[in-house]
């Protein structure tokens, strides 16, 4: 089983689109740091704009909190996508090679093949969700220095420069569950669909589908706080000014038993089918 | 006989108006204020805005006769437009009116309520009411109103008798309901349009410990 999982590794580490997705983390980062650069001070003044009238502003808050907060914002869309695009990949590829019959000819258990690459593909998101705290750290940071932060949820929440690290910290903890959660589903999709472009429309189909019903109400109390698709935001309840810890582990119970769900279904049926 | 009260009438009305000076006893706390060249003052504020969650924040405050009031602190501090003018410099900074409106008795003090009225246009305030406290010639509260920050309330606490300014101090505010673009709205925030749209301008409170005052007074 190890040797499997060095396998898979190895496989990840030498594909060309592993390395095209990290290099649009790097863009992503960019392009916020660079219209926060140019166009933060008049987004702060907008979201100030009516505390304005009664209040003096003494220090600025565009800094490298906000900054992370914003990077920590592609966890709704972007980063969901390019995990899931370069873990579909993983299965789909082989597919599309055949290179999953050579494979299987040699001795070995095919739910154990399977297996190997859902935790490759845990570990590649966990990797991601890394990369991305410590690279908008060090950018963010390292750009725009340290300070408070202001947060829109249920009011304007405004949390001192080392309790914001912190919270961001553990958003990104979070944030590396829901990653998982796609990251699974996106290989379950894979192994179901098995050809690479309808995983991948399928694939951005179901993130939508996820995104767009985290704002609906299900119509039922349990749906509405325990569907996977109300889950995913967990992240951010980090920066509610009490943060719901019991919530937050509650959240993360459940979905850490979908991601297990998720993967106990591709295996089943990945053990079931004939490779062909 | 109509013209005779008419006139007479305008003469009484005439000196009534020219008898409308500013009141001594609020001459006489400005006077004691006038005397504070500089002082500065560590601030620690307490907001309590419904739709503001902010921790206690802690600034310093340096206050130079006729220059800005100056702020600083080492993170972000919301300061209130109004009710850190202990100087009340800027009540004064063109000539006013004023008219007693009530004298009463607290606690052995004697407490003036004056309105004072700009007389020039370029003052920042429509009108403003304060409570003076006549034997220790000091504020002990103030209404204020502007034309563009609305209606502002003070309540000053003194530490000791004979302080001039106060250790503590609640100003309430109007404050407009906030309004955010959606693009700042985390995903999932609920909005309620009907609730946000009945509930228009709400109040707002800061409190203001204030502690170890340094003042210069001028040199007599």
């Amino acid at each position: 089983m190890k040797r499997l999982i060095v396998a898979e590794l190895f496989k990840l580490a030498k594909q060309r689109k592993t390395y095209y997705a990290l290099a649009s983390i790097f863009i992503i980062e960019g392009i916020i740091l660079l219209s926060a650069y140019f166009e933060g001070t008049n987004i702060i003044n907008l979201l100030l704009d009516n505390l304005r009238k009664s209040f003096y502003f003494q220090g600025s808050l565009l800094n490298g909190n906000l900054l992370q907060y914003l990077v920590l914002n592609t966890l709704w869309f972007h980063i969901p996508l390019i995990i899931m695009i370069v873990v579909s990949g993983m299965l789909t590829a082989e597919y599309k090679d055949k290179t999953i019959q050579a494979v299987m000819l040699q001795p070995i258990k095919k739910w154990q093949w399977i297996l190997s690459k859902y935790v490759v593909a845990v570990i590649f998101t966990i990797g991601v969700v890394v990369l991305l705290y410590v690279t908008s750290y060090w950018l963010c940071t390292g750009i725009f220095g340290e300070g408070d932060l202001v947060v829109y949820l249920e009011g304007l929440n405004f949390f001192p420069a080392k309790e914001a690290a912190y919270r961001i910290r553990w958003a990104f903890i979070a944030g590396s569950v829901s990653m998982m959660f796609f990251a699974v589903s996106s290989l379950t999709i894979a192994v179901l669909l098995k050809d690479v472009t309808t995983t991948w429309i399928v694939c951005c189909l179901f993130l939508i589908i996820c995104n767009l019903l985290l704002k609906i109400d299900l119509g039922n109390t349990w749906l509405n706080q325990y569907a996977f698709v109300k889950l995913n935001d967990t992240w951010q309840y980090f920066f509610q000014f009490t943060i719901p810890y019991q919530t937050i582990l509650i959240n993360w119970w459940v979905l850490v038993g979908y991601i297990l769900f998720m993967a106990a279904a591709g295996i089943f049926v990945f053990n079931k089918r004939d490779i062909g | 006989m109509m013209r005779v009260y008419f006139v007479g009438w305008l003469v009484i009305s005439s000196l009534a108006l020219s008898a409308q000076g500013v009141d001594e006893d609020l001459l006489r706390m400005k006077q004691r204020l006038d005397s504070v060249v500089y002082f500065q003052v560590n601030l620690q504020l307490e907001t309590d805005i419904s739709f503001v969650h902010m921790p206690v924040k802690r600034a310093l405050m340096k206050f130079e006769k006729g220059k800005p009031v100056q702020f600083s602190s080492s993170d972000f501090v919301l300061l209130p437009k109004r009710g850190l003018d202990f100087s009340l410099q800027s009540l004064f900074e063109y000539p006013v009116v004023t008219l007693v409106r009530n004298i009463a008795v607290k606690n052995g003090n004697t407490i003036k309520e004056i309105n004072v009225i700009p007389a020039d246009k370029r003052a920042d305030f429509t009108i403003a009411t304060l409570w003076i406290n006549t034997s220790l010639r000091r504020v002990e509260s103030a209404e204020i109103s502007t034309s563009k920050d609305g209606t502002y309330v003070l309540q000053m606490h003194y530490q000791q008798a004979p302080d001039i300014f106060p250790d503590r101090v609640e100003v309430n505010f109007e404050i407009e309901r906030i309004r955010i673009p959606l693009n700042f709205m985390g995903k999932g925030t609920q909005i309620d349009k009907e609730k946000l749209k009945s509930e228009g301008s709400k109040t707002g409170k800061i409190f203001m410990m204030l502690s170890n005052y340094q003042i210069r007074y001028k040199l007599r």
